[in-house]
């Protein structure tokens, strides 16, 4: 593998996307009530460059950065690409740096960590000090995660896990945060702390290089400081915490120090969600003491503001989801030819190119993916022949709408696992995270004879020889149109 | 000085007027303390002389609601265990 030079922190990642002009500088006063979180919004349905807000209401000395990967340019850039690199190209370099050997995160001294240079401590700590931005009017409250890691370690097997759980502010030393029963934490909570009735130890990491936020919140096996290891081709530097026994990303912007309560639960919630809705119901939820707080010298706070497409909880996790899914169907030896998810879907649509080889087989990809651990994530299957481009929406949306069978075609999955956030679900499933799934399967059944059954695509492509083809398009602006590009 | 608080709830009947309460409000008053919350013993009423302070409401998923109170604010109530704080 050539040499990987990515961004290594935050800091360096912004100064990558202000040269490449996907960032901003915004000089003047931002507002951390409504405002800095309306810019986000806005740049997100615009598809515009990252503002990164140099001056903010009542916080001299820190900064925002928002949006930071809610493009392919700049997910191309964190991943030190072209930022011109297509959707399909970025997916392969993926699979080949997360298909390497993992890189094990090296240990670094406090002197060398820039998250040390200012540390609060005892009656210092106070997240109000923090620019913890109010991110949609309406909100539940001032959200501190948005684009960061919860980190802690599993207390029996040992294993660290950066998981992207968001948290609110609910006072100066109190957070409360939406952890999925299904999700990593969410799992050593309920098996281990909570029966026991024992704290457990976290430290949230905001300002995080894009590769270890891009870790935190893929659903990959591999823990996710080794993971990052692998995306960046070199180790995280990791430094020890103030109050507890964990590690921190040395090169983060803000490190919150603390223990989620077992027996003691605040209100988290509303809050904007990826789906395009505030769904989850405000309730009581986990929650966070915190008993220090580090943070560097100008700190920048990462602010992701999810709502409608197209944001970087939409973006990224179409993208990681589907990735995972084409690795594990692949592990299984089923004949992929690429799986796609559409973020516009909110990542709630898996759409799977495969080669039609035995029968069942698309029925084989929807039991794997809802069965995975990727599963609660999305709600639909549909499987597509390798002849159609699974990235081109107009090929996939023809073939669901013609080859998709109501009786033979449509398979429902009841009792599945959810998440809280899906719209469409009752208010009890949603509070259960009780789930159902559907498959679309859009391949031509292989029991039909290929000659006389499968109907011809009709198309420019596939009906005329090759010589005629070339014939039209080379006389195409002599008969007077234009050119196509 | 005249504060502002605001209240999520999912029914407008869990602010029922000429009783006390136990509610966890958050302050609108300007200021890096704005929208911390706490736990409170508070009684509220829909005229707006009644008490000093004023209280907006939030329905559950941050729909303002239109009505409006009047808020006494009677004493903070600890939930959190002595051991955590
Ligand atoms: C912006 C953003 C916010 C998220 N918020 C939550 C959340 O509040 N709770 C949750 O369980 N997952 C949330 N997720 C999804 C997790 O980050 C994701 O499942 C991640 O892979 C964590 O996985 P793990 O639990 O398998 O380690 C969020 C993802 C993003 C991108
Ligand atoms: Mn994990």
């Amino acid at each position: 593998m050539g040499k990987i030079s990515a961004p290594r922190s935050n800091r360096e990642f912004i100064e990558a996307c202000v040269k490449s002009g996907d960032a901003v500088r915004i000089k003047q006063e931002v507002d951390w009530d409504n405002e800095a979180g309306a810019i986000v919004r806005r740049v997100c349905e615009l598809g515009e460059a990252a503002p990164f807000m140099e001056k903010i209401k009542d916080y001299p000395g820190f900064s925002y950065f928002g949006a930071p990967l809610s493009t392919y340019r700049r997910m191309a850039i964190s991943l030190g690409m072209d930022p011109a690199s297509t959707l399909p190209e970025i997916g392969k370099e993926y699979l080949k740096r997360t298909n390497s050997e993992p890189i094990a995160p090296v240990l670094v001294d406090r002197r060398d960590a820039p998250c040390k240079e200012n540390v609060l401590l005892g009656d210092e700590v106070d997240l109000t000090e923090l620019p913890v931005p109010l991110v949609h009017d309406g909100d539940g409250g001032r959200y501190v995660g948005t684009w960061h890691a919860v980190i802690t370690k599993h207390p029996v097997r040992g294993d660290v896990n950066w998981g992207m759980y968001r948290q609110m502010m609910w006072d100066g030393r109190t957070m409360s945060g939406a952890v999925f029963p299904f999700s990593d934490l969410g799992k050593a909570l309920t098996e281990y702390y909570l029966p026991r009735g024992e704290g457990c130890p976290f430290a949230t990491a905001i300002g995080l290089s894009p590769l270890a936020a891009m870790a935190a919140c893929a659903p990959s096996p591999i823990p996710e400081p080794e993971l990052t290891g692998m995306l960046a081709g070199e180790a995280v530097r990791l430094v020890k915490c103030e109050t507890n026994d964990l590690e921190v990303p040395a090169d983060a912007e803000i490190i919150i120090e603390g223990v989620i309560l077992p027996d003691y639960k605040v209100e988290e919630g509303p809050f904007g969600e990826y789906t395009g809705y505030r769904t989850s119901p405000r309730d009581f939820r986990v929650t966070f003491r915190v008993d220090a707080i580090t943070y560097r010298n100008n700190a920048t706070m990462t602010i992701s503001n999810m709502g409608v497409p197209q944001d970087e909880g939409q973006l990224l996790r179409s993208f990681s989801l589907g990735l995972e899914l084409e690795k594990l169907l692949k592990s299984q030896g089923i004949p992929v030819t690429g799986v796609y998810m559409h973020p516009r879907s909110t990542h709630h649509m898996m759409i799977v190119g495969v080669k039609p080889t035995y029968s069942g087989i698309a029925m084989q990809i929807a039991q794997l993916a809802f069965g995975s651990k990727l599963g609660p994530w999305f709600h639909m299957v549909m499987v597509v022949d390798d002849e159609t481009d699974i990235f081109n929406w107009d090929e996939v949306y023809h073939a669901f709408c013609t080859r998709c069978n109501p009786e033979r075609g449509i398979h429902v999955f009841k009792n599945t696992t959810g998440t809280a956030l899906y719209p469409h679900a009752t208010p009890h499933d949603r509070k259960y995270s009780i789930g159902s799934q559907v498959l679309f399967d859009c391949l031509w059944p292989v029991d039909w004879d290929k000659t006389n059954d499968v109907p011809t695509l009709v198309s420019f492509r596939k009906v005329y020889t090759q010589e005629i083809q070339d014939k039209v398009t080379n006389n195409w602006t002599d008969y007077g149109y234009a050119p196509v590009k | 000085m005249k504060n502002l608080w605001e209240v999520f709830v999912m029914d407008m009947g869990e602010l029922a007027e000429g009783k006390e309460l136990e509610l966890t409000i958050r302050t609108l008053n300007p200021g890096k303390q704005k929208y911390t919350y706490q736990r409170v013993k508070a009684e509220v009423s829909s005229q707006l002389d009644k008490f000093a302070d004023a209280l907006q409401v939030r329905l559950g998923r941050g729909q303002l609601s239109n009505r409006q109170f009047s808020i006494r604010v009677i004493e903070t109530v600890q939930r959190m265990p002595e051991r955590y704080r």
